[in-house]
């Protein structure tokens, strides 16, 4: 359900095009205003900005290029273990190791996508492909404990003792980290390549005659998209202080994120920090409940896609208005201005 | 080694069964059916919950797979509808997001009431010698059950009036209904019948192994992969994949070990996608 609201004329005012991103940095900057006190919360919502993260390279993969990368657990995973091996093994400091697991995300994504372009899969085939590698990569997890912990993990040192394991700081670290990725979203949206994505979404066949290699434009958009999960992935790994078979399995990231990214909006600046902060709301209020989570959880998910009817994006904005009410910040109003509806 | 060979081929119908389901509802309304390993446990959970009340067996395994008919029937006509009226990219993945919020509901249901429920169909009488080799009772009984149906399916689908309407439907929707089929009440009675085929699953695995609540998405995974293997929206592939797996799976996780089983299994349907995207059958 990709929109088509992106082919409006470019704004006179370029710094416009980023003023949604700092309205929504500013929002959420000030949420550890009420949420700093409990450590607890302030794990809940640095989480909910991994998410959003995750999303947010989702998005650069699937919904501005229209490949269903089924792994981004796996891709982040990847970032993850990656790092966490390399600076506890060879005594590497993280913030070196870090850039190191994401390049060797990229270059996973890359062949995922290189090998989706050259075998011309569709949607259906391209998730099937990566769903495999993400099981794969769950089960070398737990089939290599010596390097992986297995279902015990692994503690992490890197990172211990730095403001990573702070009770706040890291939640602005997290925060930096997404508005950057938000900023090269942007920046490439604005670019000629963010042009060949939106011609190659809607039509390839159309595109590539128009002179764009598709190819080309999809291997991109594979290879950024998974360094930024996997640098998300590393980071996320030095914050926690400890990596396990479910911190980046298939159940616990991918159905997240692709649920987060539908509700917020496929293809959209902001639909992934709106979708990951009220997917982020909503395990809080459940917290409780956590016989019934999954059972709401899956009947939220089909409310919400039953309303998609008529086209994601306009339904969408209502259904956020009926369902969030009050007690959500205003980052709603920064993406549907985004998208030009409302 | 005889026996792992027939343990795996029992493994292999299973799976061929259950991606024939998911395939059929592909190929019909291009819709990706992410809660069909989920309806196969609803089948044992209601047969389960019904043997406990002292229900007869064969009583309580019919009504379990009845059951699962009639929730496919029922979520064809409920959720499906909007589903259906989509085209092309769209329709398959709201179809796919839809399902995917049906297995978390069904999945979240068995969490919430009945986390440890299971069953098992006992097969009584000791092992049978085929060949000079002990099998399990169960392992016959349900290969007998498995190939007993598929092979009622292939003729259904060869032979019967409805059968060749739903093959001229996965073909071609709008050729169908101008030859006056109603491609509607086709996925309905087939939504339904790939329910049914996911009790039988789910009916014949409980007589060799407990089937128990949490097991729907693993059988839902194993259904995907056998069905795209297969090619998706062949009957005939989706078989013979799962026999083809269902071997893989059985000889690396006996002679390897379970982890990398599991990857040789991604890896061989990841190569067949990749080496023919048309499916094992299909021709280009």
């Amino acid at each position: 359900m990709p929109d088509r609201s992106h082919t409006r004329p470019p704004r006179a005012a370029d710094l416009g095009a980023f003023a949604p991103i700092a309205l929504a940095a500013l929002v959420l900057a000030l949420v550890p205003l009420w949420a700093g006190d409990s450590r607890s919360m302030m794990t809940v919502v640095t989480t909910g900005l991994t998410f959003a993260s995750y999303a947010v390279a989702f998005n650069l993969i699937f919904g501005a290029t229209g490949q269903l990368f089924l792994c981004v657990g796996a891709l982040a995973g990847i970032g993850g273990f990656g790092s966490v091996i390399i600076s506890d093994r060879l005594g590497l400091p993280f913030l070196v190791t870090m850039p190191m697991a994401a390049l060797l995300s990229g270059l996973f994504g890359a062949a995922l996508s290189w090998v989706a372009v050259r075998r011309s899969l569709d949607t259906i085939f391209t998730g099937i492909v990566t769903l495999a590698f993400a099981l794969s990569f769950q089960s070398f997890v737990l089939g290599r404990p010596e390097l992986t912990g297995g279902e015990n993990g692994l503690q992490v040192a890197g990172g211990a003792d730095t403001l990573l394991r702070q009770p706040v700081e890291p939640y602005y670290v997290f925060l930096g980290l997404l508005v950057v990725f938000l900023v090269v979203y942007r920046v490439i949206q604005r670019s000629h390549v963010g042009w060949a994505f939106r011609a190659l979404r809607d039509d390839d066949a159309a595109a590539s005659l128009a002179g764009i290699d598709v190819a080309r434009y999809r291997i991109l958009a594979g290879w950024i998209g998974s360094m930024m999960l996997g640098l998300t992935g590393a980071l996320f790994a030095h914050y926690r202080g400890f990596v396990g078979d479910t911190t980046y399995a298939f159940g616990s990231v991918d159905v997240r994120v692709l649920v987060m990214l539908a509700f917020g909006g496929i293809g959209t600046l902001l639909g992934p920090v709106l979708g990951a902060a009220v997917f982020t709301v909503m395990d809080e209020l459940l917290v409780d409940q956590a016989q019934v989570r999954e059972l709401i959880y899956g009947v939220i998910t089909v409310i919400l896609f039953l309303s998609f009817r008529q086209g994601a994006v306009p339904a969408l904005t209502n259904a956020v208005r009926r369902l969030v009410g009050a007690d959500q910040p205003p980052p709603r109003e920064a993406s549907s201005a985004d998208t030009g509806i409302g | 080694m005889v026996a792992v060979l027939i343990d795996g081929l029992v493994l292999g119908l299973q799976f061929g069964m259950l991606g024939v389901g998911l395939t059929l509802v592909y190929g019909l309304g291009g819709v990706v059916n992410l809660a069909h390993g989920q309806m196969a446990v609803v089948a044992a959970m209601v047969a389960a919950r019904l043997m406990d009340r002292g229900t007869a067996t064969a009583l309580a395994v019919a009504a379990g797979i009845l059951s699962v008919v009639a929730l496919g029937v029922v979520i064809d006509r409920t959720l499906m509808q909007p589903v259906y009226r989509e085209r092309s990219e769209h329709r398959v993945l709201l179809g796919l997001l839809l399902m995917l919020g049906v297995g978390f509901i069904i999945d979240g249901v068995l969490e919430w009431r009945y986390p440890i429920e299971a069953l098992s169909l006992r097969i009584t009488g000791g092992p049978v010698e085929v060949f000079g080799v002990a099998i399990r009772r169960g392992s016959i009984v349900a290969s007998a059950v498995i190939g007993v149906v598929g092979l009622a399916l292939i003729l259904f689908f060869r032979y019967t009036t409805f059968g060749r309407a739903t093959r001229s439907v996965i073909e071609d929707e709008e050729g169908a209904r101008l030859c006056g089929i109603n491609p509607g009440a086709v996925r309905t009675v087939i939504f339904g019948l790939s329910g049914g085929l996911a009790g039988i699953v789910a009916m014949t695995q409980a007589m060799t192994s407990p089937v128990v609540s949490t097991a729907g998405v693993g059988l839902t995974i194993f259904a995907l992969i056998v069905a795209v293997v297969g090619g998706l929206g062949s009957t005939s592939g989706a078989f013979l994949a799962g026999i083809i797996l269902g071997l893989v799976n059985t000889l690396s996780a006996f002679y390897i070990g379970t982890f990398v089983s599991s990857i040789i299994l991604l890896l061989a349907a990841a190569s067949t996608i990749l080496l023919r995207p048309e499916g094992l059958l299909r021709r280009a």
